[in-house]
C-alpha cells in the first residue's frame, strides 16, 4: 500500500517520518509505560521473591515450582479451566441455538426487544449484575428459592454449598454474555447462501442435515472465534467470583485471578502473584495461537 | 404439488411464529434481573423482604433514591469519580487512538509496521499480567488512590488504534493526497479531512470505551482503595455490606443510579453500541 507522497523526494519524506512519529507519540508512549514495561516487569518479578525493603531477589523458578506442587493453588487452577469449560461451552453452544431460533423475518419492534432482552445482560457489568444474582441465589429470602418451593421443589444452596456454587456461577456467567455470541452468530448465519439452503430445501434435506451438511461447516471460523475469544474471557474470571462466593465456600470457586489479587495485595507475596499471572497470560496466550493455528488447518468451508 | 408447497409455507409459518414466542418468553426472563432491581428500588424499606419479589414497580416513589444520597456513604462523589473517569477515558482514548491511526495509515516513516505490530501485541495481555507493576509504580508516585490514576493508564488502548487504522484503510485516499499536494501540513490534513470521515468508528469506538471504562472493577478494585475514591462497580459491592442488612431497597435504589447511564445509552443507541461491542470482540 503507498501512502501519501510515498515517492517524493527525500526533504519531504522526512518532514512526513516527523510527523509520523508525532502523530503516534502519545499513545505510543502511554502504551510502553502501561502495557509493555508492567508485562515485562511481572515477568521478571515472577523469577524473584519481592520485598518492600530489600527489593527484588532472584529465586529462579521457585515460584513457579510453588504454584505448580501447592494443593491449594492446583485446585484453583482446575477450578479456572473447569470454569472456562463449562462456561465457554454453554456460552457458545446457547449462543448458537439463540441465534438459529432469531435469525428469522420478524416485526422491527420484536427484533429490538429481542436484541434489548439478550444484549442488556452484555453491557452491565457483572460487578452490578453479580449482586442481583446474589439475591436472587440466597438460601432464605433468595428469589429462586421462593420460586422453587411455592411450587414444590427442594430450595437449592446455590452458593452455599460446595458442590452447586460454581454450577450456579457458571449459569449466571451463561445469562450475562451468551447475548453476545448471539450476535456475532446472527450475522455469519446471514452471510450463508440462500441459495444453497433452497435448493437443499427442494431436494428434500431435512433440518438437521442442512444443518450439519451446510450451516455448520459454513459458521465453523466464527464457531472457532468464539470459542477463543469466551475462553480468553473465562480464563480471566474475577468480579462475578468475588461477589457471589468470595472463591468460597473454602476454595471451591476460587479463580486465578482472585488468587492473583489475595496474593500480591493482601499476603503482599508479589513475586508469587506474578508468576501466577505469567502462567495465566501464557494459557491465554496458547489459547489465542491455537486460534491462528487451527483457523487455517481446520476450518473449512 | 402446488399446494402441497403451500401447505408446507404455511406450516413454516407457523413454526416460525411459534418459536418466536418461545423466544419472547424466553427473552422476559433474561430481564427479570432487571426488572426486579428496578421494582425493589421503589419498595417501602419495611417491605423489602417480603415474599413475592416484586418485577412491577409496586410505587413510584422515590424515597429510597434520597435515602442513598442522604445517606453516610459519599455516593454522589462516587458517582463523579465514575462520570469523571469514564469521560475521560473516552475523550483521551478517541484523541490518541485516532492521532496514531492516522499515522499507521496514512503516513510512511521508518519502523511503522514493527511499531504498529508492537501496539497490536498488547491485544494479548490480561490486565492481571500488568496490574501489579502498575500498583507498586502509582503506590511510589502518588496516584495509588487517585480516581485520575485510573483513567490514565486507560488514555490509549491497541484496540482503538487498530480498529480506528482500519477504518481509515477502507476509506479513500484521494482527498488526503491533493491537500497535500497544495502544501497542507499534516494536521491540518488530518483535522480537515481524515476526522470528518471517521465519524462512524469515533462513536462505536467511544461507545464502547464509555461502558467498559463505566464497568471497570478489577483495577478499580486495586487501584482505589479508601471509599471517596472509589468508582461504582466497587462501591455497589461496598454498599450491599453497609446498607444490605436491612435495607434491600436503598442498595437497588442506587444500582438503579448505577446502571441508569449505560441502559439509557443502549435504549437510545442501540445499534451502534451492538456494533461497537462485537467490534471490539473481534480484534484479529
Amino acid at each position: 500500500m503507498t501512502t501519501i507522497a510515498a515517492n517524493r523526494p527525500s526533504e519531504l519524506r522526512r518532514a512526513q517520518a516527523r510527523a509520523g512519529y508525532l502523530f503516534i507519540l502519545p499513545s505510543f508512549v502511554l502504551y510502553l509505560t502501561f502495557v509493555l514495561a508492567p508485562v515485562i516487569v511481572t515477568f521478571l518479578l515472577s523469577f524473584t521473591y519481592y520485598d518492600a525493603i530489600d527489593g527484588a531477589s532472584f529465586v529462579g523458578l521457585d515460584n513457579f515450582v510453588r504454584f505448580l506442587t501447592d494443593e491449594r493453588s492446583l485446585q484453583i487452577f482446575w477450578n479456572t479451566l473447569r470454569f472456562t469449560f463449562f462456561a465457554v461451552t454453554f456460552n457458545v453452544g446457547v449462543g448458537l441455538a439463540l441465534a438459529m431460533a432469531l435469525n428469522r423475518a420478524m416485526p422491527a419492534f420484536l427484533l429490538y426487544f429481542f436484541r434489548l432482552a439478550f444484549f442488556l445482560p452484555v453491557i452491565i457489568a457483572a460487578a452490578f449484575v453479580s449482586i442481583v444474582w446474589g439475591y436472587f441465589y440466597g438460601d432464605d429470602l433468595g428469589v429462586i428459592n421462593y420460586y422453587l418451593i411455592r411450587l414444590g421443589f427442594a430450595p437449592v444452596r446455590w452458593l452455599t454449598s460446595s458442590s452447586t456454587a460454581m454450577m450456579s456461577i457458571i449459569i449466571m456467567d451463561v445469562w450475562k454474555n451468551t447475548g453476545f455470541f448471539m450476535i456475532i452468530f446472527i450475522a455469519a448465519l446471514q452471510g450463508v447462501p440462500k441459495n444453497i439452503m433452497d435448493a437443499a430445501v427442494m431436494d428434500g434435506a431435512n433440518w438437521w442435515r442442512r444443518f450439519s451438511r451446510i450451516i455448520l461447516p459454513f459458521i465453523s471460523p466464527v464457531i472457532f472465534f468464539n470459542i477463543v475469544y469466551a475462553s480468553i474471557g473465562a480464563m480471566q474470571v474475577y468480579e462475578s467470583i468475588v461477589i457471589l462466593t468470595q472463591g468460597g465456600p473454602g476454595d471451591s470457586t476460587r479463580s486465578m485471578s482472585i488468587l492473583i489479587v489475595e496474593e500480591a495485595f493482601g499476603s503482599f507475596e508479589i513475586g508469587y502473584a506474578a508468576s501466577v499471572s505469567v502462567v495465566l497470560t501464557l494459557v491465554i496466550l496458547v489459547i489465542t495461537s491455537l486460534q491462528l493455528v487451527a483457523s487455517r488447518r481446520w476450518v473449512s468451508y | 404439488m402446488f399446494s402441497r408447497g403451500m401447505q408446507t409455507r404455511a406450516t413454516a409459518r407457523w413454526v416460525d411464529w411459534g418459536i418466536i414466542a418461545v423466544m419472547a418468553v424466553i427473552g422476559i426472563f433474561m430481564l427479570m434481573p432487571f426488572l426486579w432491581l428496578f421494582s425493589m428500588s421503589f419498595r417501602p424499606v419495611a417491605d423489602a423482604y417480603k415474599m413475592p419479589p416484586s418485577f412491577i414497580p409496586p410505587t413510584l416513589d422515590f424515597t429510597n433514591y434520597r435515602a442513598v444520597l442522604a445517606s453516610d456513604v459519599p455516593f454522589l462523589r462516587i458517582y463523579w469519580n465514575s462520570v469523571q473517569i469514564a469521560v475521560l477515558v473516552t475523550v483521551g482514548q478517541l484523541v490518541t487512538c485516532t492521532l496514531a491511526a492516522f499515522a499507521f495509515a496514512r503516513l510512511s516513516f521508518p519502523g511503522r509496521d514493527s511499531l504498529f505490530f508492537v501496539m497490536l501485541i498488547g491485544l494479548m495481555f490480561p490486565a492481571q499480567v500488568t496490574i501489579i507493576p502498575i500498583y507498586l509504580g502509582y503506590a511510589q508516585t502518588g496516584l495509588l488512590n487517585q480516581p485520575l490514576g485510573l483513567a490514565l493508564m486507560y488514555l490509549t488502548s491497541s484496540f482503538g488504534v487498530f480498529l480506528v487504522r482500519q477504518f481509515m484503510r477502507s476509506q479513500p485516499k484521494a482527498l488526503e493526497e491533493a491537500a497535500l499536494m497544495d502544501g497542507a501540513g499534516y494536521f491540518k490534513i488530518f483535522w480537515r479531512i481524515s476526522l470528518p470521515q471517521l465519524r462512524p468508528a469515533l462513536s462505536a469506538l467511544g461507545i464502547i470505551t464509555f461502558t467498559q471504562t463505566w464497568n471497570y472493577y478489577f483495577q478499580a478494585r486495586v487501584l482505589l482503595e479508601p471509599q471517596d475514591s472509589m468508582t461504582l462497580p466497587v462501591a455497589m459491592d461496598m454498599l450491599r455490606g453497609f446498607m444490605g442488612q436491612g435495607n434491600l431497597s436503598m442498595v437497588m435504589a442506587a444500582m438503579s443510579m448505577a446502571v441508569l447511564p449505560v441502559i439509557l445509552i443502549f435504549l437510545v443507541a442501540q445499534k451502534l453500541v451492538i456494533e461497537g461491542v462485537t467490534m471490539s470482540g473481534i480484534k484479529h
